[in-house]
C-alpha cells in the first residue's frame, strides 16, 4: 500500500479514529503511524474533528477503586510525590550528563554557570533539571532506541543509543527534525550504538522550538538541508524539559 | 466537577501541572473528566470492569504523557478522549480475540453490563449533531451511511461486525462508511 498518498492516509486515519478497523488492520495502521509522521498527523486531525461527537455519550461514574488503582500505578500518595517527580526524569540523567560535559568543553560554562554542577547536584539544588530539548525515539515494536538531548540554548546534540541498530555497510543513521509545519530537516548523524554527539547548525531553541517529533532514517550519506528523507525506521516525541 | 462545567483553559492548566508531577492537579483532572471518559469507554467495551481497566490505563497514560501534551494542537478533552477511545477500541478488539462478548453480539450480549435502555448509537449521533448545530447536514447523509457511522463511532464496530449487525454485504458497508465519513467530514469542517 502506498502510504505516500495523502488521500489514502486520510481515509485510513478516519476509519482508525472512527473505530471501524478490524484488530489486524488496526495493529498494522498503528505500526504505520509509528513509522510515518504524516499518518500520525492525519489521525490527530480526525481526532480533533470527531471528538465533539463523544459529547452526547451519557457520563457514568466509575467506582472508587478505579482512582485508587490509578493513584497506585502512578506512584501514589502525596508523601511519595517528591520521589516520583525525580524518578520520572531518572532515565534522562545519563544523556544530560553527556550534554553537560560537551557544554563545558565548548566553553559555554561561562554563560551557563549551573552547567558545571553535576546533574545530580543540579537537580537536588534546584529541584528541577536544566531547560533542555529531549527526544526519545522508538522502533516499530515500541522499544526505546535513541535518547537525544540538548540544552535549550546549546548547539550540541548528545546521543545515547539505548540499543544497537544494524546499519548496512556504507549507510548512516540520519536524525531528522519533524516540525509542526513544513518539511523535515536533518539535524545530524547518530551512531549505531554507544554514545555520540554532533554540533547543530543553530541552537536547540532556534531549531527545535516548533518541532514535536524526531525521526531517524537510513541514508547513503549524511543528509543535506532540503533533501527528502528515506523511510523512517525510528520515531519519537521531542519535548521541552521546562 | 464534570468536564462539561470546567473551561478548556482550566483543564489545560491542570494538565500543565500534571506534567510537572502535581498529584493534586491529577486528582482534580480525574474528578473533572473521569465520568465523561468512563461513559465513552463503557459505551464501547460495554462491561464495567473492562471499562474501568480502560479508564485506568488511559489516566496512567495521560500521567506519563502529560509533558508531551501540546495545547496548540488539541483541546484537553480531545486529547483525553482520544486516549480513552483508542484504548477502549484496542481492548474491544483484544476481547474479541479472547472470546469476550463484543458489540456484534447484539444489544443483549450475554456479558454486556449496559443494555437497551441506553440511547441507540444513531440517537447519540443525532444528539451530537443537534448540539453541534449540524443536524441538517447530518440528515442529508443517507440512512445506511448514518447507521454505519453511528455503529462504528459509538459501539466501536468493525466493518464486518457492522455487516453482521445490519445484515448487509461487507462491501456495501465499507462503501457506506467511506461515503458517510466524507460527508461527515464536510459537516464538521463547515462547523469549524
Amino acid at each position: 500500500m502506498n502510504y505516500d498518498r495523502p488521500e489514502l492516509l486520510d481515509r485510513l486515519a478516519a476509519e482508525y479514529v472512527f473505530g471501524a478497523m478490524s484488530a489486524r488492520v488496526r495493529r498494522r495502521f498503528q505500526a504505520v503511524q509509528r513509522a510515518l509522521p504524516a499518518a500520525q498527523r492525519a489521525v490527530e486531525v480526525w481526532e480533533r474533528r470527531l471528538t465533539p461527537l463523544a459529547r452526547s455519550v451519557p457520563p457514568a461514574q466509575p467506582s472508587a477503586a478505579a482512582w485508587e488503582a490509578i493513584d497506585r500505578r502512578t506512584g501514589g500518595q502525596a508523601s511519595r510525590a517528591v520521589a516520583r517527580a525525580t524518578s520520572r526524569f531518572a532515565w534522562l540523567k545519563p544523556a544530560l550528563g553527556v550534554a553537560f560535559g560537551v557544554i563545558v568543553t565548548l566553553g559555554l560554562a561561562r554563560l551557563y554557570p549551573t552547567a558545571v554542577v553535576p546533574v545530580d547536584e543540579f537537580v537536588q539544588q534546584r529541584g528541577t533539571l536544566p531547560e533542555s530539548y529531549v527526544g526519545l525515539l522508538t522502533d516499530d515494536a515500541n522499544h526505546p532506541v535513541v535518547l537525544a538531548s540538548s540544552t535549550r540554548y546549546g548547539r550540541t546534540m548528545s546521543i545515547k543509543m539505548l540499543r544497537k541498530v544494524d546499519v548496512p555497510p556504507g549507510k548512516v543513521l540520519q536524525l531528522w527534525a519533524l516540525p509542526k509545519e513544513g518539511a523535515a530537516f536533518p539535524l545530524g548523524v547518530v551512531p549505531a550504538e554507544g554514545h555520540g554527539s554532533f554540533r547543530m547548525a543553530d541552537t536547540s531553541e532556534k531549531l527545535l522550538s516548533g518541532v514535536p517529533r524526531l525521526a531517524v532514517s537510513v541514508e547513503n550519506a549524511p543528509a543535506r538541508a532540503g533533501t527528502a528523507p528515506a523511510p523512517y525506521v525510528l520515531t519519537g516525541n521531542c519535548v521541552k524539559l521546562w | 466537577m464534570p468536564a462539561a462545567t470546567i473551561a478548556p483553559g482550566d483543564l489545560q492548566q491542570l494538565l500543565a501541572r500534571v506534567a510537572l508531577g502535581d498529584r493534586v492537579a491529577f486528582r482534580q483532572l480525574y474528578d473533572a473528566t473521569a465520568p465523561s471518559l468512563f461513559g465513552v469507554a463503557l459505551r464501547i467495551v460495554r462491561q464495567r470492569d473492562r471499562a474501568e481497566e480502560v479508564l485506568q490505563d488511559a489516566f496512567v497514560n495521560a500521567w506519563n504523557r502529560a509533558a508531551g501534551y501540546q495545547a496548540a494542537l488539541s483541546q484537553p478533552m480531545t486529547w483525553l478522549t482520544a486516549i480513552v477511545r483508542h484504548r477502549a477500541l484496542d481492548e474491544l478488539r483484544s476481547g474479541a480475540r479472547h472470546g469476550a462478548a463484543s458489540p456484534a453480539d447484539g444489544e443483549g450480549g450475554a456479558a454486556a453490563d449496559i443494555e437497551d435502555e441506553r440511547p441507540n448509537p444513531l440517537g447519540l449521533l443525532e444528539q451530537a449533531a443537534d448540539a453541534l448545530a449540524i443536524r441538517g447536514c447530518l440528515d442529508a447523509i443517507d440512512g445506511p451511511q448514518r447507521q454505519c457511522l453511528a455503529l462504528a463511532y459509538y459501539h466501536g464496530l468493525s466493518h464486518s461486525e457492522i455487516a453482521d449487525r445490519i445484515r448487509s454485504p461487507i462491501g456495501s458497508v465499507k462503501v457506506w462508511l467511506r461515503r458517510g465519513l466524507d460527508k461527515l467530514k464536510r459537516c464538521v469542517e463547515a462547523l469549524a
